[in-house]
């Protein structure tokens, strides 16, 4: 629980240490090729956290990366998506052998829950997924809704959605303050709803800024740090996924992971020796993969697009 | 027509549906180049909406997410998930919602799920994302697939998003806002529409060289013609062909090449 005023500079292992015990139902931030909380999973994967339940609303790479480890039991969430780079390939092939529990819900179902979970409700109501098969008795998401009558009206059913708290979130932001006060620019998909309704939140960011920042413009805070536990600087943080401001997604890194997703086995086992359990740390990966040259060509597009 | 004309037309055709001031819901996919189409063409002061929070942006061709930068160009609002999903669809204020999937069948139900049984899959698909949401709330559904038979089956293997269920009263009795929306399923060969008498989908334009029996042959569904039967869809013009090979998609992210 992040809520004291106090400094809360760390590094990626010690946030993962403390925050991420195995068993943890850990919410996952970004979305596709957009701000995902890259650093972090590789922190998770390196650690070896197990037995992981990975919530959110459309989970990409990160999720993917953990999946394709071992480390999750189950997913929560409205899409397992790299979009025109394809399916989360490790999380596909391990629901079609059986070996991932998965609990499918609309995106805003997902978002509704996290929100319930941000107001201390503990549950919601939607008109989302009602006639469908999201809402099947059959499923094993079923013990996350029932469908009853709106109070107020005749046959008006509305679907309640069980709150979610997730143990822990991991989010990559542009920006922080030693506190924890948190600036995301560009889209911001579920990540405010999920911080606030999780028991902790660790968030990388781009820039550490100074607090004076933050109290010269507070309508720029995207989550103040009475929700934060941890903030670890990590300069392409979200790498090879995009970050607004800073930098586009890689296409070439990308390709190449979904490459060894879908093939699997041994090349995907070599993919995570070489970039993940062989490095000591997210830079000593980025070190591997991204010369001035590329960073400065991500940099350079990213601000064409400004 | 060649394949590669007959694709072309599928994304202007899909965008003819959008009206300029149209509030737009957009999906991942197919929809994003057509909505794109329609904003550059014909829908300048179009809202373009999508999941990840982003209101009234000018999306920079060729975005290939719904979370690239290209698509929070010059946006209204650089929102939540809740604010383009919740506070705009959900509370019924999107016109259009405009979404792509693995199966459509009869009914307009959509499937981006699974193949084969959700319990044992034969492929797993990514999921619903906000396909779900948008089908249920958005005043008017566009669907835009390629064509292929088992694209096309009776019945879906799953439903994702709902179309009119199972009948002309499938959305009234599951208790849906909408309970009547109009619904085009938009491929590479026809139009499809939805007739509410029987809340099925019937042949309501086919592309200029594609005969019925050409899609009868291509759709695992009875193939319903009404009155005079279908329309020729409209030939794009030199103009739209240009903006959407030259400026829209260059590199063939979406569309054949």
């Amino acid at each position: 629980m992040g809520r004291k005023f106090i400094e809360k500079v760390m590094s990626a292992n010690e946030a993962v240490e403390q925050f991420i015990p195995s068993g943890s139902v850990l919410g996952i931030g970004g979305q596709t090729i957009g701000r995902c909380s890259m650093a972090l999973a590789h922190e998770v994967v390196r650690q070896n956290k197990k037995n992981l339940i990975i919530v959110g609303c459309s989970m990409s790479i990160s999720m993917d990366l953990m999946v394709g480890a071992g480390l999750v039991s189950r997913t929560e969430c409205g899409t397992g998506n790299v979009e025109s780079f394809g399916a989360t390939m490790r999380w596909r092939r391990a629901i079609e052998e059986g070996k991932l529990e998965v609990r499918d819900f609309s995106h805003l179902a997902m978002a509704f829950r996290f929100l319930a979970g941000s107001l201390g409700l503990p549950f919601i109501p939607t008109k989302s997924m009602l006639g469908t098969d999201l809402i099947s008795d059959a499923y094993s998401n079923s013990d996350s809704f029932i469908i009853m009558d709106n109070p107020w009206e005749n046959s008006d059913p509305v679907v309640l959605l069980r709150a979610l708290n997730p143990d822990v979130s991991i989010i990559h932001a542009q920006k922080a303050d030693k506190f924890g006060n948190v600036v995301i620019e560009g889209f911001k998909t579920h990540e405010i709803e999920m911080a606030k309704a999780s028991r902790s939140v660790i968030v990388t960011c781009e820039e550490i800024i100074d607090s004076d920042e933050i109290r010269s413009d507070p309508s720029l805070t995207s989550i103040p740090y009475i929700y934060v536990d941890a903030v670890v600087l990590q300069k392409w943080g979200g790498y090879p996924t995009s970050v607004y401001r800073y930098y586009v997604h890689d296409t070439n890194h990308i390709s190449l992971y979904q490459k060894v997703a879908r093939e699997g086995g041994l090349e995907y086992q070599k993919y995570l020796d070489e970039y993940i359990y062989g490095c000591r740390n997210f830079d000593e990966y980025l070190s591997k993969v991204l010369d001035t040259s590329s960073k400065n060509s991500l940099i350079q597009e990213m601000d064409d697009l400004l | 027509m060649t394949d590669k004309a007959h694709d072309n037309l599928m994304v202007i055709e899909a965008a003819r549906y959008i009206s300029d001031g149209d509030v737009v819901l957009v999906g991942t996919g197919l929809p994003m180049v057509a909505s794109l189409f329609a904003q550059k063409n014909h829908a300048p002061n179009m809202c373009y909406v999508v999941e990840s929070g982003l209101i009234g942006p000018e999306v920079i061709p060729t975005p290939v997410s719904v979370s690239d930068p290209r698509v929070m160009n010059k946006a209204i609002n650089h929102g939540t998930l809740i604010s383009a999903l919740g506070e705009i669809l959900h509370r019924g204020l999107a016109d259009v919602g405009f979404i792509s999937g693995a199966q459509i069948d009869q009914f307009a139900n959509v499937n981006s799920t699974v193949i084969g049984d959700y319990n044992n899959p034969k492929v797993r698909l990514p999921g619903s994302g906000g396909a779900n949401d948008i089908a249920t709330h958005s005043r008017r559904i566009l669907i835009i697939a390629r064509h292929e038979k088992r694209r096309f089956p009776e019945r879906c293997d799953y439903i994702t998003s709902p179309g009119y269920i199972d009948g002309p009263d499938g959305r009234k009795k599951a208790g849906l806002r909408v309970y009547d929306p109009d619904i085009n399923v938009i491929t590479d060969q026809c139009v499809f529409e939805i007739d509410k008498k029987t809340g099925k989908l019937f042949l309501a334009k086919i592309m200029p060289g594609v005969t019925i029996e050409d899609v009868k042959n291509n759709t695992g569904f009875e193939i319903i013609v009404l009155n005079n039967g279908p329309e020729i869809v409209l030939q794009p013009t030199q103009n739209e062909i240009s903006l959407l090979n030259n400026q829209i998609d260059p590199t063939g992210v979406y569309l054949k090449h």
